[in-house]
């Protein structure tokens, strides 16, 4: 090729991806939306106005009519800067727009074009979409203007939508009196499920609760980059496994919380009991399997109450609801002694009510036969799975009432206990000192009604 | 009444002739003559950096790659998007972020205009190495053009250093990190680092030392941000601005090409025949560089979170060379050394290289120990990039490109070290440093010393046979494993090869400085082979450790 054709060639080259870029940037995924979205309001506008009999406001609409036909192309946004939200939602969900749509009322049904459901009710009216944006609920990437992008399915997103029941998660950002509101039932139930459980007992919130395991105060905010893709995708979930994807649409917090209570937490975080890949024995997950005690209809609960513990969100404090503190019933002796037993989550380890010890890897037991190096690891590892916490009333009888107090204030720390494998980790689980935490009364109320329920052996002790 | 003809020519030559164009344009009417081209080149500022005649071999697309114009020509388009996207970003650690995905999602071409820069911005680092292998392979650094190598080589790193400042601005999590590993190693600086050796001999802190200078701070945040906005956007461009003038005018002056005359040589214009070329290589390149940024999006990940280290950090590509010997080097060494070496070296090389063979030309044959080195210094910088960069995953471990990231992989055996507190013998640092002192002279004076030269073959033959049979001896010993055996022939058998017979056959004459030099960097690249071979096979970690001074070696 000579040079001059090269020249003209490579000319028009430059040119023709200069129209490429430009033509791919002018053909942005929010376009159509919002051109058909004004196509059909403006349709909707001339069929009223072929309907209306007062030629004035018929002329009236056919105008608003040609308005909406010829409205500009443009990104529409929401800015909350109170909350930090720069929401081009509405650059597609143009129905949610006040400016474009001032009711904020269709009767489209189809989204992105719909507008917001129950727009008249309390919830809706309360929040201001201009004052909140749309992200402050929903959550999702209010900054991008294309379809995976906007709603956080996509890589490196680590707040997608919520979807279903877990957006009642966003009243708890604000509303310390969340139990008592229309609209948040859900994450009501997850705090009484929650409660009921006894996660209390080894996860605190915002400093109440147990030490054994992590803080869940601020659990929405973990970053993705703290699950390790290996645990992920051993997540079975309404019967089928999570897609094993970094950062994939089905990986998300919601998805991980629920992942410890429809399945077996000591499945999903395997760990290395066996020490193939460190250089000591590293236990599963310590967590009891609940998947016998929760339904999924009440992992969601837990989980929707969950995915509002942020603290990396700035809330300013004027949108904050407080609550009066939560008041106790009014007991005494072992009535109370049992109340106190599950305000503090003794249950998520010892049982509901003290009935049965729930699993402690690597415990030794009664159940587990004798241990022996030769046996084969998976039935070493289904040996090491029959490790239990004590079963209460097999073993408080033989405390006194002094002894039990001193006990539970104390703790008992994993390193006493007996392993079941000499070679395997040290179980996980462990009893902490709950000294200062419970207040004396409580602990006396508690020893009393645990002495109470204690298994006799028939000389009477 | 018919029309009147138009009579072109005379409009064309009553523009030409009016003041106006003659006030923006010298010269007359374009009659394409020698005199014509020539005062297009002289009366142009931006054309008369060029000669006005050219030697046509110097104009081989062959011979010259067109890596100088295409490297030139990306600075240039670096320039432009980098300007424009300067009306986007503000570099603070709130707004930087959002910025990038306003620019993304919101502003008119914005997502091209980024990626453009960003892959420029790569092609321009390939661009530059492609350039200096050219210019080394061609012999054209050699007298009288040492000096200006020596100023390629400065922009060399200047253009990595633009390109690693870039790569913090977007304030994601990939450059955080990329930007921690990166800074990090400055904090292993000898003397002048906090965890360099010596360094806390002189009273280097972390608050102190040349780490903290770079980022304006103790990690890295928005003072680093800033700083790296300023260096990137103003500072650096501005020398290299300066440095690229040099470079041109030195060329011009050195009659652009080393290419060596020929008989009945008659030189040709360079308007048109260099300028059409250039233009060429240019629009090819912005060509190029404009579809790629159409079909791919310039990575952003999650916002950088100084809380929250990505597993795996690596370093930008070009660096993660480097990163990579941190697996078998302490960072001064990986870090700081060898690149100061690597570029000190290079600056070097025109000063050492006395061959007068090979100027202008491609001459494998005249200048084997020359081409031979070097060549391998750029594969194993290109071996260790991808190493790094492709086949390492979570922990740093080795994945291979079929391995999911998933997969666990067992911890590395514990490694130990040869001459320290726990090494071998009572007094192992009293033994180590002299014999590893004494192991280096050795090494340094013994190809000079064997005054006839050795036969090639037989030497490496009879070396390998020797390796064979310690691999031989230590398997049936059942010390050594098959693997083990591998490793000791490929890496000490290549170190022997490039380090002392090469060396030996051709290098033995140089005059004693300049040889002494040459054995350094040559010994200094065999080091990184053998330390490879120590940590591999034999699970070393150091060879000498002295704890006091923060010295491992």
């Amino acid at each position: 090729m000579s040079y001059r054709k090269a020249f003209i060639v490579s000319n028009a080259l430059m040119l023709a991806s200069f129209i490429w870029a430009f033509v791919k940037d002018f053909r942005a995924e929010w376009r159509p939306y919002q051109a058909k979205y004004y196509q059909m309001s403006a349709d909707v506008l001339e069929k009223k106005a072929a309907a209306e009999k007062d030629e004035k406001k018929a002329a009236a609409l056919k105008v608003e009519a040609r308005k909406m036909r010829s409205s500009p192309m443009e990104i529409k946004q929401i800015i909350a800067n109170d909350l930090g939200r720069f929401d081009r939602c509405v650059t597609c969900h143009v129905g949610m727009d006040e400016y474009t749509n001032p009711s904020l009322k269709n009767d489209f049904k189809e989204n992105p074009y719909k507008s917001h459901p129950k727009i008249d009710e309390a919830l809706v009216k309360a929040h201001p979409f201009t004052k909140f944006g749309c992200t402050s609920c929903h959550s999702g990437q209010g900054l991008a203007t294309q379809v995976e992008p906007a709603h956080g399915w996509v890589k490196h997103w680590e707040k997608p939508m919520l979807k279903g029941a877990h957006i009642q998660g966003s009243c708890v950002k604000c509303h310390g009196d969340f139990e008592n509101l229309k609209g948040a039932e859900i994450a009501a139930q997850g705090k009484k499920l929650f409660s009921k459980t006894g996660c209390q007992g080894c996860h605190a919130i915002n400093g109440w609760g147990g030490v054994v395991s992590v803080e869940l105060g601020d659990i929405a905010d973990k970053p993705f980059e703290r699950i390790a893709g290996y645990n992920f995708k051993n997540i079975v979930m309404d019967g089928k496994e999570l897609k094993n994807e970094h950062h994939h649409n089905e990986w998300n917090l919601q998805n991980w919380i629920l992942a410890h209570l429809v399945n077996d937490p000591a499945k999903v975080t395997p760990n290395d009991p066996f020490a193939h890949y460190n250089a000591e024995p590293i236990p599963p997950s310590g967590m009891p399997d609940f998947t016998q005690e929760l339904s999924r209809a009440d992992a969601d609960a837990i989980t929707a109450y969950l995915s509002g513990m942020t603290k990396e969100e700035v809330i300013p404090h004027r949108y904050h609801v407080s609550a009066p503190p939560a008041k106790e019933p009014a007991l005494s002796g072992a009535a109370h002694g049992k109340f106190v037993f599950a305000k503090y989550g003794c249950q998520g380890c010892h049982g509901l009510d003290a009935k049965i010890g729930r699993r402690r890897f690597n415990a030794a037991g009664e159940k587990q036969a004798e241990y022996d190096e030769k046996m084969p690891e998976k039935e070493q590892l289904a040996q090491m799975n029959l490790g239990e916490e004590p079963t209460l009333p097999k073993l408080v009888g033989t405390y006194t009432h002094d002894e039990l107090i001193h006990k539970i204030e104390m703790g008992v720390p994993a390193s006493d206990a007996k392993k079941w494998s000499p070679k395997g980790p040290m179980p996980m689980v462990y009893m902490p000192a709950w000294k200062g935490k419970i207040s004396k009364q409580e602990l006396a109320d508690l020893s009393t009604w645990l002495r109470s329920i204690a298994v006799k052996d028939e000389s009477g002790f | 009444m018919p029309m009147p003809a138009l009579d072109i020519e005379k409009i064309k030559k009553e523009i030409i002739d009016s003041q106006l164009w003659r006030s923006v344009f010298r010269g007359g009417l374009w009659k394409d003559t020698p005199r014509d081209r020539a005062g297009h080149i002289i009366g142009n500022v931006w054309l008369h950096l060029h000669p006005v005649k050219v030697r046509p071999r110097a104009l081989k697309w062959a011979y010259s790659w067109g890596m100088g114009g295409i490297s030139f020509a990306l600075y240039l388009l670096l320039t432009i998007t980098g300007v424009v996207l300067m009306f986007y970003y503000r570099p603070t650690i709130g707004l930087a972020y959002r910025d990038i995905k306003d620019l993304e999602f919101a502003v008119t071409l914005g997502m091209f205009l980024r990626n453009a820069h960003r892959w420029a911005a790569q092609a321009m680092v390939v661009a530059v190495i492609a350039h200096m292998v050219r210019v080394f392979l061609t012999g054209a650094y050699k007298k009288p053009r040492e000096f200006n190598w020596g100023i390629g080589v400065l922009l060399l790193t200047l253009t990595l250093f633009l390109s690693f400042t870039g790569y913090l601005l977007p304030w994601d999590q990939l450059a955080i990190w990329a930007v921690t590993v990166g800074t990090n190693m400055a904090g292993a600086t000898p003397v002048l680092g906090n965890e360099g050796p010596l360094g806390s001999l002189v009273g280097m802190r972390i608050n102190n030392d040349v780490r903290f200078t770079l980022l304006g701070g103790t990690m890295v945040g928005e003072n680093t941000l800033l700083r790296f906005y300023v260096m990137h956007c103003v500072a650096v461009p501005l020398v290299v601005g300066i440095l690229l003038i040099l470079h041109f005018w030195r060329i011009r002056k050195d009659s652009f090409s080393a290419a060596p005359y020929e008989a009945n040589e008659e030189k040709i214009d360079v308007w048109p025949h260099l300028v059409k070329r250039e233009y060429i290589g240019a629009a090819g390149t912005t060509i190029f560089i404009m579809i790629w940024s159409i079909l791919q999006n310039a990575p952003l990940e999650a916002i950088a979170n100084p809380n929250v280290t990505t597993n795996p950090s690596k370093a930008p590509w070009y660096f993660v060379g480097l990163q990579e010997l941190l697996v078998y080097f302490d960072p001064w060494i990986a870090g700081v050394v060898m690149p100061g070496l690597i570029i000190v070296g290079l600056i070097a090389i025109p000063y050492i290289d006395t061959n007068p063979k090979g100027v202008g030309y491609y001459a494998w044959k005249e200048r084997p120990f020359a081409n031979t080195l070097f060549m391998l210094g750029v594969v194993m910088w290109f071996a260790l990039i991808y190493i790094g960069y492709a086949l390492r995953g979570p922990n740093y471990a080795w994945y291979w490109p079929w391995e999911s990231w998933f997969m666990n992989k067992p911890a590395p055996p514990p490694t130990w070290s040869v001459f320290g507190p726990k090494g071998v013998g009572a007094y192992s640092m009293l033994i180590g440093i002299p014999l590893m002192g004494a192991i280096a002279s050795a090494w340094m004076l013994l190809p000079k010393l064997i005054q006839k030269e050795l036969d090639g073959k037989k030497t490496m033959g009879a070396f390998l046979g020797l390796l064979a049979l310690w691999a031989g001896v230590g398997m049936a010993m059942g010390k050594m494993g098959a693997i083990q055996g591998g490793y000791l022939l490929f890496f000490v058998g290549a170190s022997f090869y490039f380090g002392f017979v090469l060396p030996q056959r051709h290098i033995r004459t140089l005059d004693w400085p300049r040889y002494l030099v040459t054995m350094v960097l040559v010994v200094s690249t065999m080091s990184v082979l053998l330390k490879m071979c120590a940590n591999l096979a034999f699970n070393i970690k150091y060879v000498l450790t002295i704890p006091a001074i923060s010295m491992n070696i």
